[in-house]
């Protein structure tokens, strides 16, 4: 069944690149693009109801990858509406639910606030239409996980049209590569103090490298953070919108019918496109960035630190082996409560096998 | 491992850090580092609005009333949005639906016209061997709802997808991962789960039965051996429930201390429910039974019921999946599951030799229930007789 993956993956990407074209956010504009690329039939033929269940059941958790950052809000809204034409062209009986993981419950939620806050009802309707048909699972994570040590997993990539600009500067400069940078830079100004002419000191005729690169790096990623946050200040406009009784209550409320209008005057200017007047039609406005609510400076995180876990086998090796050295021999073979051959290698009787 | 030393009694969660307990992955796409499962679905019961998953239905008037609200719509534009974002206009229309359309632009359904064209010349091959081992439990249960509302699964409860391997026992199950899975509420008692798993080797019978057949159900090993424990992070829950049983755990916590290995703690099962765990989702843990019979034993799912979930408390331990073996035929009538196993055996065409009840006792006994002839019986079940 994984062999799919990659397949719906492609379908996935054309369907939300064609969407990206369309530069909206329009569930009138996702439709047609639904249609001509004839999604329904994803589903159509014979199957086992099992089979059945099982491909319904990975067409959602691949397409739900779309419905999450570090996507732009246009891709994420393309992801809401691919769900909810899964979820309601698929034929298992009953449905199979959309996964939901907890970890991406406020992802969700800060999501459906900036497409109200943004006036993208039809966004807001979609979700909450998803949501009050019991289309979730409220699960721990968005896949059913069976531990499957030999197979390879497969690379999850991440579409890079997709994805949410200031995302790129933030995964440029993390913690990590900058210590990198400062490792190399000591390595390389003591090997250049080695070869020296006079040894220890570094000589000038072959010192071409800047002393602060490290901290120079830092400096001019917090000043552009800073003018973002600048910029992003500077396009709220004064007065609010007529209808919109911006204002009251909490600070925080103002603070969020403010981020609403920059989010709206963002996209209206990037597209040109002319406000409509009448409120009822206001849904239906034609205005998208690519780069949507996502880019609140506020989110981003400039330094964050990842420590790559050890392998079992590793921590199996500090856990025991280094402890106890006369158990060496028991100890490399001990790779957890009593595992088996996990190979899922199909009878070898078989004379065609498919071929994916 | 250190929520292994957390790991067991109850009230853990009351403490627990909640960030700590909203599932991460360890490994990506392979298992989420432990957490405790009871805080983790107090975490998304604060998070939800109940109506969210509650068995009722939502009105639907209700709803856009209450959208209406929310966005300061009016109805006619609520209206509007009903009619433009109607799952209506998603689908095909009246077209076959059991068709794999070709010349279709999506890979997915190229991808699977090809294998469906496999399939179908497959099916002319081997007509009888199509989804032998494809067995489907899942639907019989789905939406089921209890008489008596006091068997409900309440709502918010936890469920939790178990998948139980069998044990390499033949040759011919080493390349597959035969199992077993089940769903199992996070109230309910680990040794509830134990009751559930059916093996073959608890209906084993041990001994040589030729002169008494009739004796030989009654040494059935599930009630001879009772000891069985569940190994969960670092912590071995004992079925303790009889007199007979034996922490056999035992052994393994002490050998580890002598040996300097990181120590292991007891519990007993019976006392212990899944929402009291401390674990890792997608992770190999252990069950093991008859003394040496170890299953392999992973958790791949922990959610919240959901509507139409088997709601009947009752059916719980629910089995969704079950492998379906082949089974050994009686060597005589080619028809009926075998259950017994000769050696020695003059009558037999071959050496060991299977045979149905039924065969057997024709075959080897006279009217009056008298041994005809020199041969060794043992009572035999058959690794497909839980099909
Ligand atoms: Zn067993
Ligand atoms: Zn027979």
């Amino acid at each position: 069944m994984d062999n799919y993956i990659q397949a719906l993956k492609a379908d996935f990407e054309e369907l939300l690149g064609q969407f990206q074209r369309t530069d909206s956010v329009r569930y009138e504009n996702f439709l047609p693009i639904w249609r001509n690329l004839d999604f329904p039939s994803l589903f159509y033929g014979k199957i086992v109801p099992n089979e059945m269940r099982i491909f319904c059941r990975l067409a959602l958790a691949t397409a739900y990858q779309y419905f999450l950052p570090p996507y732009t809000f246009q891709i994420r809204v393309g992801g809401l509406y691919l769900l909810y034409g899964l979820y309601h062209t698929q034929l298992a009986s009953p449905k199979e639910k959309i996964r939901i993981a907890l970890k991406d419950w406020e992802e969700v939620m800060k999501f459906q606030q900036d497409a109200a806050n943004a006036q993208h009802y039809d966004v807001v309707y979609i979700l909450r239409k998803l949501l009050s048909e019991k289309s979730f699972y409220f699960a721990a994570m968005p896949k059913q996980l069976n531990y499957q040590s030999k197979k390879k997993p497969l690379r999850n990539e991440v579409c890079e049209e997709f994805r949410e600009r200031p995302q790129r500067v933030k995964d440029l400069i993390s913690m990590d590569t900058l210590e990198e940078v400062m490792n190399v830079q000591q390595h390389y100004e003591k090997m250049k103090a080695a070869i020296s002419a006079t040894p220890g000191q570094l000589d000038s005729a072959i010192n071409f490298i800047r002393k602060d690169l490290v901290s120079q790096l830092r400096s001019t990623m917090m000043e552009y953070h800073k003018l973002e946050e600048q910029q992003s200040r500077d396009t709220v406009p004064k007065s609010g919108d007529g209808d919109n009784a911006a204002g009251e209550g909490s600070s925080e409320q103002q603070e969020c019918s403010q981020r609403a209008q920059l989010l709206a005057s963002i996209k209206s200017k990037s597209y040109g496109h002319v406000l409509e007047a009448s409120k009822s039609r206001r849904h239906r406005q034609v205005e998208m960035d690519t780069s949507g609510s996502g880019t609140d400076p506020s989110q981003l995180v400039l330094f964050r630190k990842k420590k790559r876990p050890l392998s079992l086998k590793a921590r199996t090796k500090k856990n025991l082996i280094d402890k106890v050295g006369t158990l060496k021999q028991e100890a490399t073979e001990f790779t957890g409560p009593g595992m088996m051959e996990e190979n899922s290698k199909e009878n070898s009787k078989k004379k065609r096998r498919f071929r994916w | 491992m250190a929520a292994a030393a957390s790991g067991g009694g109850a009230g853990d969660g009351d403490r627990a850090d909640a960030q700590e307990n909203v599932p991460t992955y360890e490994w990506e796409d392979k298992n989420t580092k432990a957490f405790h499962v009871a805080a983790f679905g107090r975490l998304w019961r604060e998070k939800l609005d109940p109506a969210l998953y509650c068995y009722q239905d939502t009105e639907e008037d209700a709803e856009h009333a209450q959208l209406a609200r929310e966005l300061e719509l009016s109805e006619e534009t609520m209206e509007e949005l009903r009619v433009i974002c109607s799952p209506d206009s998603l689908t095909g229309g009246d077209v076959r639906t059991d068709v794999v359309p070709h010349d279709s632009s999506l890979k997915t359904v190229r991808l699977r016209k090809r294998k469906q064209d496999y399939k179908d010349s497959l099916r002319r091959d081997f007509p009888a061997k199509q989804d032998v081992f494809a067995s489907e439990l899942e639907n019989l249960a789905i939406g089921r709802r209890p008489m008596d509302p006091e068997l409900l699964v309440p709502e918010g409860e936890i469920i939790l997808t178990v998948n139980v391997l069998y044990p390499v026992i033949f040759e011919a199950f080493k390349f597959c991962r035969h199992h077993m899975t089940l769903q199992v509420m996070g109230s309910q008692k680990l040794s509830e789960l134990r009751d559930a798993i059916c093996c073959v080797s608890d209906l084993q019978v041990y001994g040589e039965f030729s002169s008494t057949p009739d004796m030989a159900p009654e040494f059935i090993s599930k009630d001879l051996y009772k000891s069985a424990f569940f190994f969960f992070e670092g912590v071995f829950y004992d079925d303790m429930r009889y007199p007979e049983c034996t922490a056999i755990s035992k052994s393994t916590i002490e050998w580890a201390k002598s040996h300097d290995f990181p120590t292991y703690r007891s519990a007993k099962m019976e006392e212990t429910t899944f929402n009291d765990l401390v674990v890792k989702i997608g992770y190999p843990y252990l069950y093991c039974h008859q003394g040496d019979c170890e299953h392999v034993v992973i958790i791949t799912d922990i959610r919240l019921a959901h509507r139409d979930d088997c709601l009947d408390k009752n059916l719980y331990p629910l089995l969704i999946y079950k492998h379906r073996m082949l089974t050994r035929k009686c060597s005589v009538c080619n028809l009926y599951i075998s259950r017994w196993l000769t050696t020695d055996d003059h009558l037999a065409p071959m050496d060991p030799c299977l045979f149905c009840d039924m065969c057997f006792r024709t075959l080897h006994y006279d009217k009056e229930g008298n041994k005809l002839g020199h041969f060794l019986a043992y009572p035999y079940v058959d690794p497909g007789a839980f099909n």
